[in-house]
């Protein structure tokens, strides 16, 4: 049965240990979108944040738009937007537009946000982003159904609370790559209870994000990545637990490494046959497409473009 | 004088259409090619597909905006990554936007860190919900050109003169372009049959940034032929476009 994968997630960000121009870092990525194309990646996906120094990628749907102009077949996906940070009818009025300039191409992964700041910048209370999700997700839904191409619509979601909101709506989840198998089932099963309680359709299949990186030597690849692994989920952890005043920088290191070491061991690091098992494992569990992570941060060029190419052949794989 | 294709209202456009008539703007020796928006039709992307077009034809792309919809932080957000993607080529024209989000726009595409008290929005807005709520905040990244070429259209000609940037009027038989403001020509909305004496009249003695709204790759070749030598050469000899 063929397993369809994406290409993620790009988050375009100039880290410290690699700063490099963004005109360079979306020249780069553009040249990476060709790669699995040519691969036959089902899609490629983009991540949102605001205002850090890295220049993580803001405005997806514009970002998009470059990918979309720039190739002929590729799917692509955010993943995922900030929706409670938006204005719902400007990003109805973008991804509709963009649909139809991309021939049907674009797909939208929507979620809640976590990182206060983000939302200050938009005059946006955090602690109301649940309820904003509750006012903007059905009309998102309405305005992707009706669009001609339609879009494809998910919920970014990394808790069952998250999902049993998109299984009141019916809505295909996109998991968070930082779950692990036992956690994504608890998480299904909040989701198909919301759904049913609702009496709504539930889609055939979900998206799951995973950590991914295909090797054929283990102990050199992860010598190579985890200084970037590291940097990238002390970054996340520091938006989600930021430093307190009080706190030494040591200290807070300290707490950020005992929050990461368990998403640390999620990453799939392997050769073709067992990423390709393990991908096998998680569609069983009803996830299609699963957009591989092997972008964390800004890795050396020659180490990305490695793991594409590693992942087209587990593509292969899963098509047949 | 410069001369831009458009703008090609998004409403409707397909691939298929847009590098159709890109294509022939670049055969053609325009300056740029420019989308326009219809918010109020439910037509949004016009920095979206800015940045697709500038994938499909090599010179400058722009957008027509419709501001003070939607946060203008999330405007000047959608401007950098259209120019960064784009590698400097983005311009933009904002119409029906309220001059605090048109000074909030080019605040955050300056790189300044910001912290602004305006009439209505305060940025950061300093929530006590939020914690930590930041002092200040910049936008990141920034555009790829040190200053993104900004108008604003007739409405707002005297906020557009003293923020110093452009500003773009449609075109009336007989009445000047707008005089260039800050570093920017005054731009002139024509029709696609615009005749280049007509042009070279509203310029006078400014340069002026003219968008030509052809509607076909016919007819916008038929536009580069009538316009390009006349507002590039003073006195341009009309013989050269009757051989």
């Amino acid at each position: 049965m063929t397993l369809r994968l994406g290409l993620g997630v790009f988050g375009m960000q100039a880290v410290p240990q690699r700063p490099d121009h963004h005109v360079k870092l979306y020249r780069d990525l553009l040249e990476d979108a060709d790669l699995a194309e040519a691969l036959g990646f089902d899609s490629i996906w983009l991540s949102e944040h605001h205002f850090w120094f890295d220049g993580y990628c803001p405005a997806d749907i514009a970002a998009a738009g470059a990918i979309l102009g720039h190739t002929r077949r590729l799917g692509v996906g955010t993943a995922v937007m900030l929706l409670p940070m938006h204005s719902v009818e400007k990003v109805a009025a973008d991804a509709t537009t963009m649909s139809r300039l991309g021939e049907g191409r674009l797909s939208l992964g929507v979620a809640l946000g976590y990182r206060d700041a983000e939302f200050d910048g938009f005059g946006v209370r955090r602690k109301d982003r649940g309820k904003l999700m509750d006012s903007m997700l059905p009309r998102l839904a309405d305005a992707c159904r009706d669009a001609d191409p339609p879009v494809p619509l998910y919920v970014g979601v990394a808790t069952a609370i998250a999902a049993e909101r998109a299984g009141r709506l019916g809505l295909p989840l996109f998991a968070d790559s930082t779950m692990t198998a036992t956690e994504l089932r608890t998480m299904l099963d909040a989701y198909n209870q919301a759904a049913a309680t609702a009496g709504v359709t539930t889609p055939p299949a979900h998206a799951l994000q995973r950590d991914v990186f295909v090797t054929d030597d283990r102990e050199r690849d992860w010598a190579a990545l985890l200084p970037e692994l590291r940097y990238m989920r002390r970054q996340y952890g520091g938006w989600s637990f930021p430093q307190e005043p009080a706190e030494s920088v040591p200290d807070y290191l300290d707490r950020l490494e005992a929050d990461i070491e368990a998403k640390l061991k999620n990453l799939i690091l392997g050769d073709t046959a067992m990423v390709t098992a393990r991908l096998r494992e998680f569609e069983s569990l009803g996830f299609d497409p699963i957009v591989c992570r092997s972008q964390f941060g800004n890795l050396p060029r020659d180490l990305l473009r490695r793991a594409i190419e590693g992942l087209g052949r587990v593509r292969a794989e899963v098509s047949t | 004088m410069r001369l831009g294709l458009g703008p090609i209202a998004l409403a409707g456009s397909t691939r298929a259409s847009l590098e159709a008539l890109a294509k022939a703007a670049v055969a053609a020796s325009f300056d740029s090619v420019w989308v326009a928006e219809s918010r109020a039709g439910g037509v949004g992307g016009g920095l979206a597909a800015a940045a697709f077009l500038a994938q499909l034809v090599p010179i400058r792309v722009g957008a027509v905006l419709d501001g003070g919809l939607y946060h203008p932080l999330h405007m000047a957000e959608d401007i950098a990554i259209a120019d960064v993607t784009s590698q400097g080529r983005v311009e933009v024209l904002l119409r029906g936007a309220p001059e605090e989000h048109v000074r909030l726009v080019l605040a955050a595409l300056s790189g300044a860190h910001m912290r602004i008290d305006g009439p209505t929005l305060r940025v950061p807005a300093r929530l006590e919900a939020n914690q930590p709520a930041p002092d200040a905040l910049a936008l990141n990244p920034r555009p790829a050109q040190a200053v993104v070429p900004v108008w604003v259209d007739e409405a707002m000609q005297a906020i557009g003169r003293d923020l110093g940037v452009g500003v773009a009027a449609a075109w009336r038989a007989d009445t000047p372009a707008p005089a260039p403001s800050g570093r920017w020509p005054g731009m002139l909305l024509c029709a696609g049959d615009v005749a280049a004496a007509d042009l070279l009249r509203a310029a006078g003695k400014a340069a002026s940034y003219f968008l030509v709204d052809a509607s076909s790759p016919e007819n916008v070749r038929s536009a580069g032929w009538r316009l390009v030598g006349p507002l590039r050469m003073p006195g341009f000899p009309e013989w050269i476009n009757q051989q």
